[in-house]
């Protein structure tokens, strides 16, 4: 009984933590489990290079399990802790290969290293995800912190306060960046919407 | 240019506005709506700005690992963590290549560990429910804030099915929007909707099912019935098929009072049996029962839909269904189309329709998307 006390609280997230501390690989693998994915994606939008994403959400995680007699006892965001490590560990690596850099330019044409991407393209061919993907290219012009901050608002849910905290910088700018990511986006959708009434048109003819 | 703190973008990026299109709760769906009964003009830009909002979590989640990637980086996390533990802790360097000797065995490792503890944490996630009320009510909580809510919006000109986590079936009509979580919920299965949908809902009495849409809350604990809310109308219908619903208005209730009213397991206020219906004022929040049914011709194949077949060639019957949920089933028409099936199949989800069907034929099936496939022998 008093197991299934104790193992019942798993189930959140600072729970897991001190069981991590306690050197419970079990808890260890169910953060791995719920965080791998959305770090990864986080990454892909500080780096195009898909290798060095996969080697830091790796080398986040052997951080995690190696220093967890040091982790600190309170913290109070699992997550936030995981984000802010990943967006370090990139960082370091960048620094290390500083030519990913130019790479980030070519994602406009082709998206390489993501296999992910051309599934779900292939998958939905309906016009809703049609005008998602459009969007998606759009996303791809903007300047990258402008990228970084809406994913981390709108994908993983973080608070403005949360994402200042993880890129490093103050809560007006992070205001700053989705505001004018925001208005951009607009701004190329009248345009979008135009080029596909002209392409609705041209198909009827 | 004045400020509007109800522009688009001022919406797209308030935290108010982000929390009710991605977590929809009685409590802000009710302050939601009532700003725009207050607000009519701003109807349009809400709607807008909603879609930007769910475009916007969407894109910025593509990049996520392939199942091969996530193996990779399990396995090199796996591996490094053993490597800890049996030498000192100070090792820096990467140990690829006895990453590689190992790999099948850890592979194999690694998912049996997965699977193993994503079972038993549900097990006694599970268990605790059932044992006390306090502290998983908790855990079920973070679980919903952690889970995606799921927004479907038909921009078809065809009806759209949508089978939930729990067995039941939504045919979304074209315009419509549906909104719900896959989380598991404790105390009962929400759905928000806007537009015409029509519910077959999977009985569980413990679970009530509600429906939110403009201030109305549906709650039936199985059963099946349409729902009218189209943006257009000034009222919203509610018909039911089977069974019995009961309907209220959450316009003038705190959030407590609503959850009380939800978590009821049986069905107060205005009650609707079969064939019933009601319309509510979305201005006044006035509830009218209608008086009997008027047929509209073309109106909701599926409501009107009988699915009651007497010796009927199986071709028929997938055809019945195929029409009325806006699916492709497929099948051995050589062994299977003539075979006759005797079965009543009303208000039942898509999915036990299938079932009932299939078990008649000795046959198997398989749903991905709106795609059928059905494997049988065929009748003797």
């Amino acid at each position: 009984m008093i197991n299934f006390d104790v193992l019942a609280g798993e189930k959140t997230d600072q729970q897991l933590w001190q069981r991590i501390r306690e050197g419970d690989e079990q808890a260890f693998t169910i953060i791995f489990e719920r965080y791998h994915r959305t770090l990864y994606n986080y990454g892909s939008k500080l780096t195009s290079n898909s290798a060095i994403v996969e080697d830091a959400v790796q080398d986040v995680f052997i951080d995690v399990w190696r220093l967890r007699n040091n982790l600190t006892d309170n913290v109070t965001s699992v997550k936030f802790y995981l984000y802010r490590a990943l967006r370090r560990r990139i960082h370091l690596a960048q620094d290390k290969f500083p030519v990913t850099e130019e790479i980030a330019f070519l994602t406009e044409n082709e998206t390489p290293a993501n296999p992910a991407n051309s599934e779900t393209i292939l998958i939905d061919v309906e016009s809703a995800s049609r005008r998602a993907k459009q969007i998606q290219n759009l996303l791809s012009q903007l300047p990258q912190r402008q990228v970084e901050a809406l994913t981390l608002r709108y994908f993983d849910d973080f608070s403005v306060e949360e994402i200042a905290g993880i890129m490093g910088v103050s809560e007006k700018s992070v205001r700053n960046f989705i505001y004018k990511a925001l208005t951009s986006l607009r701004h190329n959708r009248q345009i979008l919407i135009i080029s596909s009434l002209i392409f609705c048109l041209l198909g009827v003819f | 240019m004045k400020h509007d703190p109800y522009a688009l973008t001022e919406l797209i990026r308030s935290d108010e506005f982000i929390e009710w299109v991605m977590r929809p709760d009685a409590s802000n769906e009710k302050r939601w709506q009532t700003f725009l009964e207050n607000n009519p003009d701003k109807k349009q830009t809400v709607e807008a700005a909603r879609e930007y909002v769910i475009l916007l979590a969407k894109d910025t989640g593509r990049d996520q690992p392939t199942k091969k990637q996530s193996d990779r980086m399990w396995n090199a996390v796996e591996s490094r963590m053993h490597e800890a533990e049996n030498e000192s802790l100070a090792i820096e360097e990467p140990a690829k290549g006895r990453m590689i000797s190992g790999w099948r065995w850890m592979r194999v490792a690694a998912s049996a560990a997965l699977i193993l503890s994503i079972g038993s944490v549900s097990y006694w996630f599970y268990y605790k429910q059932s044992v006390s009320g306090k502290a998983p009510n908790l855990a079920a909580m973070q679980d919903l804030k952690t889970d995606k809510i799921i927004q479907r919006h038909n921009d078809s000109d065809k009806p759209m099915m949508i089978l939930l986590t729990d067995g039941s079936s939504v045919v979304l009509q074209p315009g419509g929007r549906l909104s719900y979580s896959e989380a598991v919920n404790a105390k009962r299965r929400e759905v928000a909707l806007t537009g015409k949908a029509f519910f077959e809902i999977v009985k569980n009495k413990e679970k009530p099912f509600l429906v939110y849409s403009y201030g109305l809350a549906t709650k039936v604990l199985g059963t099946s019935f349409m729902i009218d809310a189209s943006e257009a109308n000034k009222d919203i219908r509610v018909e039911v098929k089977t069974g019995t619903v009961s309907v209220f208005s959450i316009n003038n209730l705190d959030k407590k009072e609503i959850e009380e009213e939800s978590d009821k397991q049986e069905l107060t206020g205005i009650t609707l049996s079969q064939d019933q219906r009601i319309a509510f004022s979305k201005e006044s929040g006035k509830i009218t029962k209608l008086s009997a049914q008027v047929l509209e011709t073309g109106d909701m194949d599926i409501l009107r839909q009988e699915f009651v077949f007497d010796e009927t060639p199986v071709h028929e019957v997938f055809r019945k269904m195929e029409i009325a949920y806006n699916v492709q089933i497929s099948y051995d028409k050589v062994q299977m189309g003539n075979c006759t099936l005797n079965a009543t199949l009303i208000g039942q989800p898509f999915k036990e329709k299938l079932e009932a069907i299939c078990n008649a034929l000795d046959a198997e099936y398989e749903i991905n998307d709106n795609l059928v496939s059905i494997v049988g022998k065929g009748c003797k």
